[in-house]
């Protein structure tokens, strides 16, 4: 039967894009993207994996009108990249927090809030909101230029959501951080796109984009590898996985026994195990509980800032 | 369309980007400290009293000035798409020409704060050069000391109060003491109208040059058309090959008169080379001065119209070629 449903537009569509770089005498010098075609949809989060010079940082250039395409086409929540309109509703986390370094961390958050144009005393609300999201109040009047990677990460991922963006366009948004900074920006993520956000997750990290991603794209060489779902591009279809409390070792033995005769071959037994970060959480959390010793970086708990609305919520940006 | 908040944040960042550059402040306390000592530690008079205290300062004046302009110019865009802030402004609402016509606008801001300190130590310079003082009292050549210790002195109050408040706040050095610099210079001026060249007590009697004020005025509008020559090259090319093609530009200009001039009506091509390239002898004009002459204001405005003309169409071409310009 017939989805009833009407398809929703994407936010983001690519179709057959190319980007050749070229040398000073405008020879090709290397093709970062080759053919590309993929379309974004509301609500998404929607992850583009690939190694280094892949293609992935090009493409969400070219997504910002920062670089040109060769061949193809680019809309971005139905404008060219190049229109200066369409930025207020996107958020960017650079791949290198690119900050001025002589300023502090409310000082950089009032800037970037200026160049949307947005009220004195609004700037000063999300600031401070953004500051206490990203766990970095106690750092606000600290220079940036004393930020180590991780902080400047936070307030890089502050910056992008200053304007309460639609479209948020994340470049590697764990590097530089601590196993608790990335499952933290990992949960906020998790917690944007439930406001409606529209997320772009560009990383070569597995982890960060199998842990929140609803849909990945695998670039090798600037071309498509593979794309889907994470659960149907991860899912062995030829195999279950049953998860039974333990038993004593003569139930286990005709249980096992049972299994043997239905299926006609040995089944494979093992204890489920945590992956290190959900080891490594549990240490920390553990820890925290009885040292209550204060962290000289930065600390969160995830908490998304006010300001960010929810999808039925009016966006209003310009004052 | 150019949104006055954002022109205006981004035009005060770079000129704080500008002024954090340790060159820079090296640069202007050079200038100060050069233009009023020059006129303690020469012997000869070049047959007119301050005239080469005049042509130091004026001097001093220019070449740290250029140095500034195509310094700043250069560095400021070049770095910023070198170190990745222009491509994170660039994905916000702001367009090229905004952020061009800003970093234009903010390094303009720091040459009008440099010419300003240069020039009231060009007017101190020549104040403390030694003059013939005939009262009733006493007679002969006297060197203003007051004055001299004053300016001298102003550099480094200036690096002594940003480096208390480097201490107590934490603030980036160079640009507090690049600020101080101007505003001690500018009280040690208002301070010297207080006192005649004896060191009487004299009330608003400044005793300076005033006719060095149109000369400073001009050299301060060949740096900003340098500035929009260091910008606009920027856009396309690395802090080394801006500042390298700023000093061609400027030499050529320097010796357009003589080299270019005499030609100009032979042939088409130096014909187009003379117009195209920035006179900088329109810009100076010291030897005006010499013999109690003057520099007439119709001079400066039509000078004025020349150098505004010619940043106009620089900066055209510069959003031209920004505007195409792939930001990695």
């Amino acid at each position: 039967m017939k989805s009833l449903q009407p398809t929703p537009t994407p936010i983001v569509q690519i179709n057959t894009l190319t980007k050749i770089f070229r040398d000073f005498w405008h020879r090709p010098k290397a093709r970062a993207v080759n053919n590309l075609s993929l379309n974004i949809y509301p609500g998404e989060i929607f992850g583009l994996l690939g190694p280094n010079g892949s293609g992935k940082s090009t493409t969400i250039k070219i997504l910002l009108g920062l670089l040109h395409p060769s061949s193809g086409t680019v809309t971005v929540l139905g404008s060219k990249p190049q229109n200066v309109i369409t930025k207020n509703e996107i958020g960017y986390l650079p791949e290198e927090s690119h900050l001025y370094k002589h300023l502090t961390a409310r000082e950089s958050l009032d800037f970037y809030g200026k160049l949307f144009d947005i009220n004195k005393e609004e700037r000063r609300k999300r600031t401070d909101e953004l500051l206490d999201m990203v766990g970095l109040t106690h750092a606000a009047d600290r220079m940036i230029g004393e930020f180590s990677k991780g902080m400047a990460r936070r307030i890089g991922l502050a910056q992008a959501l200053i304007n309460d963006p639609k479209l948020i366009i994340l470049d590697e948004p764990t590097s530089g951080l601590d196993p608790i900074g990335c499952r933290q920006v990992k949960d906020l993520i998790i917690a944007l796109a439930k406001r409606g956000k529209t997320i772009l997750l560009s990383s070569h990290l597995l982890a960060d984009v199998e842990d929140v991603c609803d849909q990945v794209t695998i670039l090798f060489n600037g071309s498509i590898r593979a794309s889907g779902s994470v659960t149907q591009l991860l899912e062995k279809r030829d195999s279950i996985r049953l998860t039974i409390p333990t038993l004593s070792p003569e139930k286990l033995k005709e249980v096992l026994n049972v299994i043997r005769k239905k299926i006609g071959s040995e089944p494979e037994i093992d204890h489920p195990s945590l992956n290190l970060e959900q080891f490594f959480l549990q240490v920390v959390a553990k820890a925290n509980e009885t040292e209550a010793e204060n962290m000289s970086g930065a600390a969160s708990d995830t908490k998304v800032a006010a300001f960010l609305k929810t999808e039925n919520q009016q966006p209003k940006i310009n004052n | 369309m150019l949104k006055t908040r954002q022109f205006l944040t981004l035009a005060q960042m770079t000129a704080v980007e500008a002024i954090r550059q340790p060159i820079c402040l090296l640069l202007a306390i050079s200038g100060i400290i050069l233009t009023g000592i020059t006129p303690l530690v020469v012997i000869y008079k070049f047959g007119e009293d301050g005239k080469l205290a005049r042509d130091s300062g004026l001097a001093f004046h220019l070449i740290f000035g250029l140095i500034i302009a195509a310094y700043s110019a250069s560095t400021s865009l070049a770095k910023e798409l070198r170190t990745g802030t222009a491509s994170s402004i660039l994905s916000k609402p702001v367009s090229r020409n905004t952020l061009f016509l800003a970093k234009f606008t903010g390094i303009t801001s720091v040459i009008i704060l440099f010419s300003i300190t240069a020039i009231a130590a060009t007017m101190l310079s020549e104040r403390i050069d030694q003059k013939f003082i005939f009262t009733n009292t006493m007679s002969g050549y006297f060197t203003d000391w007051h004055t001299g210790i004053l300016l001298l002195a102003a550099p480094f109050v200036a690096l002594l109060l940003a480096g208390i408040i480097n201490y107590i706040t934490r603030r980036p050095f160079e640009s507090f003491a690049f600020m101080l610099l101007v505003t001690c210079v500018l009280g040690a001026f208002v301070i010297s109208g207080f006192f005649d060249r004896i060191g009487h007590l004299a009330p608003l009697d400044y005793q300076v040059d005033w006719r060095l004020l149109p000369a400073g005025l001009l050299i301060t509008a060949a740096l900003i058309v340098i500035t929009a020559i260091a910008t606009t090259i920027s856009t396309r090319f690395n802090t080394v090959l801006t500042i390298t093609s700023c000093m061609a530009i400027l030499m050529i200009g320097l010796v357009a008169d003589y080299v270019l001039g005499h030609n100009a009506n032979s042939s088409y091509l130096t014909s187009g080379i003379y117009k195209l390239i920035p006179n900088w002898q329109n810009f100076w004009v010291s030897d005006a001065l010499t013999g109690g002459g003057h520099i007439p204001w119709n001079y400066v405005a039509t000078t004025f119209i020349y150098a505004a003309t010619y940043t106009a169409g620089v900066l055209c071409l510069g959003i031209l070629s920004f505007k195409h310009k792939e930001v990695t």
